[in-house]
């Protein structure tokens, strides 16, 4: 099978920057005071958790990472290359490096919970229909999806949805995946079950996360590296 | 992005084809009806066909099928990309690396000009059997009304045709999908997004079909 698609001003640039680490909040203000900055780095293969209440912060860190938003002020950083100052379609290719699941789910109502997680396969690499289907019916497999696959998400119930959302933002084996509160509306065991199968890559190693949360159960501080409180668009230490 | 494009033209052509068919009779019947009457008293009969080609199959068929495509197919094509804003889909795409003008917009302008260009053709069609219909009903005969029909037609009708459906169906897939995915407050603003769509394309349509005129002439 062959890598995504990529293009060859990011190949240099990527480079240049060979071993940065995944990702970094460089004094982003993520409210947008300016004596409120946010700074935090993950290493590669670090699960960090940042842990906020409503409008903290913590709903801009996602879309950030992806670059989907510009900070106010400040730089994030991606695998050493500053996204905000990406061009629209470098950043598209650039994305296919990321894994990304959104508040809720971000599923296409009128696709298959299947082809959901088919699309990012299909569209952003080369490979042919027979490994597109053979790469997907892994992924199904892996996230135990077999039963419902032929469902619309508005037929899944929220577990299978998340579960299906998940698959489909490591179908490209990202070394970086941003969940955005992952865990609403799962129980402990689900939550425990989605995090671990997102943050083990293809080849069993680990791969960096970043995870936003309200707060954080036993079960799930057991499996992150770290967790990061954020008040008011600053980081503290969490302490519990 | 080929079942969206099949689907497209399912929906826009296939399941138009019944209505497009029944105005385009109707249509070509009170207009060649009304003409034959009002040309007889003069004597000019020869110029049904100027009237055919010109008022019918130039100008009203065209204008009357993309008009048909924008209220089937412009607002649900409107409904559907504010519909995916709304519900982050848009998002989510440009998160997972796929241009969502690549994979929304582009396989419903295809469909939508394909769709367009074909309802015209069947338009055309109709239109001049039905002509013939109502010129035998004063008793005309199928060769005279052939004679006096192809006596105007010109290639450059077929081409005129091609032309109006591309653009015509551009316009429909393209403004409906701009007022669509320019959604950003939330559901409520769905349905005027749809009638900004709608009306955006039916302004450009009959634009378009003015600078057609200048153009061809």
């Amino acid at each position: 099978m062959t890598a995504s698609r990529g293009s060859v001003f990011l190949s240099r640039e990527m480079a240049k920057v060979a071993g940065a680490p995944p990702l970094a909040y460089r004094d982003v203000a993520l409210l947008g005071r300016p004596d409120r900055l946010f700074n935090l780095t993950l290493q590669a293969g670090e699960v960090v958790a940042a842990v906020g209440e409503e409008d903290s912060g913590i709903e801009t860190l996602g879309t950030l990472a992806l670059g989907l938003a510009t900070p106010a002020s400040g730089t994030v950083e991606v695998f050493g290359l500053p996204i905000g100052e990406l061009s629209y379609y470098d950043l598209l290719v650039f994305r296919r490096r990321l894994g990304y699941l959104p508040q809720g789910d971000g599923l296409l109502q009128n696709l298959s919970l299947r082809d959901n997680v088919a699309l990012p396969v299909r569209f952003a690499t080369d490979h042919r229909l027979r490994e597109v289907d053979a790469k997907v019916t892994q992924l199904i497999e892996d996230f135990r999806l077999r039963p419902i696959a032929g469902l619309r998400p508005a037929q899944a119930n929220e577990e299978d949805r998340r579960r299906a959302a998940a698959a489909r933002a490591v179908a490209l084996n990202p070394k970086l995946v941003v969940l955005e509160l992952p865990f609403v509306g799962l129980t402990a065991r689900a939550t425990m079950d989605l995090l671990e199968r997102v943050s083990r890559s293809e080849d069993g190693g680990r791969r960096a996360v970043l995870l936003t949360s309200r707060d954080l159960t036993p079960s799930v501080r057991g499996l992150i590296s770290r967790a990061v409180r954020v008040v008011d668009g600053v980081a503290v230490e969490d302490k519990k | 992005m080929l079942r969206v494009l099949i689907n497209q033209i399912r929906f826009t052509a296939l399941q138009a084809i019944f209505l497009v068919a029944f105005l385009a009779a109707i249509l070509a019947f009170l207009v060649i009806s009304q003409s034959i009457r009002q040309l007889g008293r003069f004597g000019a009969i020869d110029n049904l066909g100027t009237i055919m080609v010109v008022a019918v199959i130039r100008e009203l068929g065209p204008l009357l099928t993309a008009l048909i495509v924008v209220s089937r197919s412009g607002t649900a094509i409107a409904a559907e990309m504010a519909t995916n804003r709304v519900m982050g889909e848009v998002t989510a795409l440009e998160a997972m690396g796929i241009d969502p003008y690549i994979y929304l917009v582009l396989p419903r302008m295809l469909g939508a000009i394909v769709s367009v260009a074909t309802l015209m053709v069947v338009f055309d069609a109709v239109a001049l059997t039905s002509g013939f219909v109502a010129a035998a009903t004063s008793g005309m005969s199928l060769n005279r009304y052939t004679g006096i029909v192809l006596k105007t037609l010109s290639a450059g009708d077929v081409w005129l045709t091609l032309a109006k459906g591309i653009f015509f169906g551009a316009a429909v897939a393209l403004f409906c999908s701009y007022h669509g995915l320019a959604v950003k407050a939330g559901p409520t603003e769905i349905p005027q997004a749809v009638t900004r769509g709608v009306v955006a394309t039916i302004v450009a349509i009959f634009i378009m079909s003015a600078l057609f005129v200048v153009i061809a002439s």
